[in-house]
């Protein structure tokens, strides 16, 4: 009885209670507190038909997160889709992708993927939003200035602090594998197969008999000699007299170079090879070497003003290439409204090169003075490699984009979102015609300086300062590029003697089907363009870098070069590791079990729950009851 | 020779062979002669069925590309649901059932058995003299067409093979990459709810049950092929559970709406007005 009458009295009271003041007061410091959540990470990727690499490390990774209590997800996107939801949107929590660099680069390329200058903008420069003011701003403009030794220490310590604040954790750096049948062409170089410079520089296999393909098809059969491929000779007979003898095939799993040939868009370019071809560079870098491109020559005039010389050259629509041109493309990367727009519209791609020339005056016919401010030779002259663009096509891109006349966003020009179809460029092919995500032709430009080197036509040489590996290039008449469903399909491409090399990457599933197709050869070399996991810091918990430091040891570098890379990559932890002579010791992988900054938390493949669990409480974070991390308000 | 016009040659070639031996045992030889005089007033019967499927398909060949553009804008992104839910079961089937026997056997099913599936329904019920059936499965084609393109416009994922390609091998592409080139013509990679091979087999089966009474023989082979394909589709690593889950779904609700769209008693009635042939008969 006592106890029934208890509870109304009870009752009465909590009522009671709530309504005074002060348990109100409590109530709302309760109830007004969000509650702490499993933390959920979502990892974009293409899918494994466009990158057969990327999805297994966002596996991997996906799978050590469940284990220590995060609700991972994966999410397979095209690979346009995915660019420009990282570099265009930033709405994205962690991504898989390469570094889109073909060859070994200088350090300076991190200037643009990780200073905070670029955080507000949408493209390839800082996709992490990444801010370290004092550590990685301030040695990324040191190493731009100084030179030697202390370029390498600037380098070095830029390097440690990119390792320790881990905006990105670098994976492995693939090897570019490419399969190649050389009846048509040779030269395939064992560096980089695909690069500008390669392709550029491969000869004509049947140089000496033209008609004499299916000859050549023989004589390269017994060359290859592990396979009986005499039924494919007819099969490549007919398609070389469907495209012309010359006539260079490439087959890739990228789609973009069929519907965008805008050399700045940065969601449809990878390491943007066919436009370097379609646009000249003023330099051309090839295999670390610098090659005098559109431009002839350059000097420095001062400590901070470059002078550049261009080559007699003309436009794909006939109009010659002018030094109006070259400074008009410093000032339209810098801002592609040209000054048309309230906020200055800067490029997606080339941020870091376009952002050391301040300003481009034209001094004579044919020379522009670059003003580059007190910067080193290496940082200026890879300022030199940008894509010339003709003024008189792109001075009409500069205003706001907008879809039937409405404006969209207003920080968004034509120039940025244009597909550039039939792009004029001054380069050694021209566009010819393109069927929307199968197929794509260009020509050979026969007006360029390397195709009239062969033939001068005055006593000055058209290409002086070329090497003679250019002259007289491209061997072929046309390029054509084919589109295949997957890897796997690529590489039966070239086996079946349809396409001269696959130019995509290929997985661990291809690799081995390039040893059966008998024609076939497995081609590779190194690479610049590491795989990494980028995170976006600008959202918590990922913008604290203890945290990135514990996602970046749950990831199992050495076992994923083993298993989703076949053995066809070098794990690192230095986003400069291709070029091994600015790595420090103290971050070079030397020891083949371990990470030298973040190592992985357990043993050959298997990851050890328990600790991975204790770097996170020690990096103060929190598990409930069923072992999940707990996290607020994302 | 070009690697898709192989594939689609020895396609009609093996169809075809089905289709006639299928005829012969299944329809029988009398059921078909009697074809030659009312193929033309049977197939004008259906004609608005038939036009409405052919529209789908015309709106699906040309529109497929733009609609695509669309998913890959605003569609739901499922890919990462699909696998939350259902981890590596496709993964499991692989690792647990995979021979090379079998592989031969669910990749032929997958094109040549899949192919054969849908066309024989045709064949067999233009032949019955009730033009009912013929036109639910022309109506119910269409349906599975229609929702099925509206469903891959709203979601956006890949299949099982893109995900994990590391336990799921693409075994269709991996043996036979000739007929990537064909189903690459036909199927986006991102276009994997609902399964359409499932639904329109399992929409067969379905029929196939329902007329047993019309062609006994017919039932256990379509349900035998349909229970293949169905498979086949997750066998090959093409899609996961959840598609095939979604497809018999969708295949299920097509045939109940197309019993509830065409029904038996207006049509013949109709089919006695619009037709001057079929009130001689």
């Amino acid at each position: 009885m006592n106890g029934h009458v208890s509870r109304r009295q009870a009752l009465a009271g909590i009522g009671l209670g709530a309504l005074s003041a002060g348990c109100l007061g409590r109530t709302r410091n309760i109830a007004g507190r969000d509650r702490a959540e499993q933390l959920t990470l979502q990892i974009d990727a293409a899918p494994a038909d466009r990158d057969p690499n990327a999805i297994r490390i966002a596996r991997h990774l996906a799978e050590n997160l469940n284990a220590v209590g995060v609700d991972a997800r994966i999410n397979t996107l095209r690979r346009t889709d995915l660019w420009r939801k990282v570099l265009i949107n930033q709405n994205f929590d962690i991504y898989v992708g390469q570094f889109l660099e073909s060859e070994p680069f200088d350090p300076d390329a991190m200037y643009a993927f990780t200073h905070s200058q670029f955080v507000a903008e949408a493209g390839r420069q800082n996709p992490f939003g990444f801010t370290d003011v004092n550590g990685v701003d301030e040695r990324l403009e040191r190493q731009r200035r100084v030179e030697g030794e202390e370029r390498r220490d600037a380098v070095a310590e830029l390097q440690r602090s990119l390792c320790e604040l881990q905006p990105f954790t670098v994976v492995a750096f693939p090897d570019p594998l490419t399969a190649v049948r050389e009846e048509r062409f040779k030269g395939w170089t064992n560096r980089r197969p695909l690069s500008v410079g390669a392709l550029l520089g491969l000869e004509h296999a049947g140089a000496a008999e033209e008609t004499g393909s299916t000859d050549e098809t023989g004589s390269t059969n017994g060359m290859a000699g592990d396979g009986d491929a005499g039924a494919d000779e007819n099969a490549t007979a007919d398609a070389a007299v469907a495209d012309g003898d010359a006539a260079l095939r490439l087959v890739t799993t990228d789609d973009q170079i069929t519907v965008n040939w805008n050399p700045i868009a940065a969601e449809y370019r990878r390491e943007g090879t066919f436009t370097a071809l379609l646009y000249d560079q003023l330099a051309l870098a090839d295999g670390g070497e610098v090659v005098p491109w559109l431009a002839s020559d350059w000097e420095r005039v001062d400590a901070e003003t470059l002078a550049v010389d261009l080559r007699d050259a003309r436009w794909h629509d006939g109009e010659p290439v002018t030094a109006d041109d070259v400074a008009f493309t410093y000032e339209f990367l810098r801002d592609t409204s040209m000054g048309a727009l309230e906020t200055p519209v800067p490029t997606p791609r080339f941020r870091g090169r376009s952002s050391v020339v301040r300003d481009a005056t034209v001094v004579a016919d044919g020379r522009v003075e670059l003003a580059i401010g007190d910067v080193n030779d290496a940082v200026a002259v890879r300022a030199l490699r940008v894509p010339i663009l003709p003024e008189h096509v792109w001075s009409e891109r500069t205003d706001v984009a907008t879809i039937a006349g409405f404006e969209f966003d207003v920080e968004t020009t034509e120039a940025v979102v244009s597909n550039n179809e039939d792009p004029v460029g001054s380069g050694p092919i021209r566009f010819v015609e393109a069927t929307a995500e199968e197929s794509v032709v260009f020509e050979r430009n026969p007006d360029h300086f390397l195709a009239r080197a062969d033939a001068p036509d005055g006593e000055t040489d058209p290409a002086a300062e070329i090497p003679e590996r250019f002259r007289g290039k491209p061997a072929f008449d046309r390029l054509r590029i084919e589109v295949s469903p997957s890897d796997i399909a690529a590489v039966s491409s070239v086996g079946d003697g349809l396409a001269d090399a696959t130019v995509s990457n290929l997985g661990p599933d291809a690799v081995p089907r390039i040893g059966r197709e008998a024609d076939a050869r497995l081609v590779t070399g190194r690479s610049g363009g590491f795989y990494h996991v980028g995170y976006n810091t600008r959202r918590a918990p990922l913008s604290n870098p203890r945290f990135r430091g514990v996602l970046a040891s749950l990831i199992d570098k050495e076992s994923l070069v083993d298993e989703a890379f076949d053995g066809y990559a070098e794990p690192a932890a230095s986003p400069l590791a291709a070029s091994p002579e600015w790595v420090p010791t103290d971050l070079t992988w030397d020891d083949p079990e371990a990470d030298p900054v973040y190592p992985f938390v357990g043993g050959s493949g298997t990851l050890d729950v328990e600790r991975a669990k204790d770097l996170l409480r020690e990096a103060g974070y929190r598990f409930d009851g069923e072992e999940r991390l707990l996290s607020r308000g994302v | 020779m070009n690697p898709f016009l192989s594939v689609v040659g020895s396609l009609v070639l093996w169809v075809g062979g089905g289709l006639l031996v299928a005829g012969a045992t299944i329809v029988g030889p009398r059921r078909l002669s009697r074809l030659r005089t009312e193929l033309v007033p049977r197939l004008w019967s259906v004609r608005r069925a038939l036009a409405g499927l052919g529209a789908v398909l015309l709106v699906s060949a040309i529109g497929r590309s733009s609609l695509q553009t669309v998913s890959e804008l605003f569609g739901v992104q499922l890919t990462g649901l699909i696998y939350a839910v259902e981890g590596n079961f496709v993964a499991w089937v692989q690792a647990t059932f995979v021979v090379p026997e079998l592989t031969m056997y669910f990749a032929g099913i997958y094109v040549y058995g899949y192919v054969f599936l849908l066309a024989f329904p045709f064949v067999a019920y233009l032949v019955l003299p009730n033009v009912t059936t013929l036109n639910r499965l022309l109506v119910a084609y269409g349906l599975n067409y229609s929702i099925g393109l509206a469903v891959y416009t709203v979601v956006f994922a890949h299949g099982p093979r893109n995900v994990m390609p590391d336990t799921v091998t693409s075994l269709l592409f991996t043996y036979n990459p000739d007929i990537m080139a064909l189903t690459s013509e036909v199927n986006e990679a991102a276009n994997v709810f609902p399964s359409l091979h499932t639904s329109l087999s399992v929409t067969v089966a379905t029929f196939a049950v329902l007329t047993r009474g019309e062609y006994p023989r017919w039932t256990p082979v379509a349900l035998w092929l349909a229970t293949s394909v169905v498979l086949a589709t997750m066998y090959l690593g093409i899609h996961w559970l959840t598609d095939v889950i979604g497809g018999i779904a969708l295949a299920l609700g097509s045939v109940y709406l197309s019993y509830r769209i065409v029904d038996d008693d207006e049509k013949t009635d109709s089919e006695a007005r619009g037709d001057p042939t079929a009130a001689g008969a």
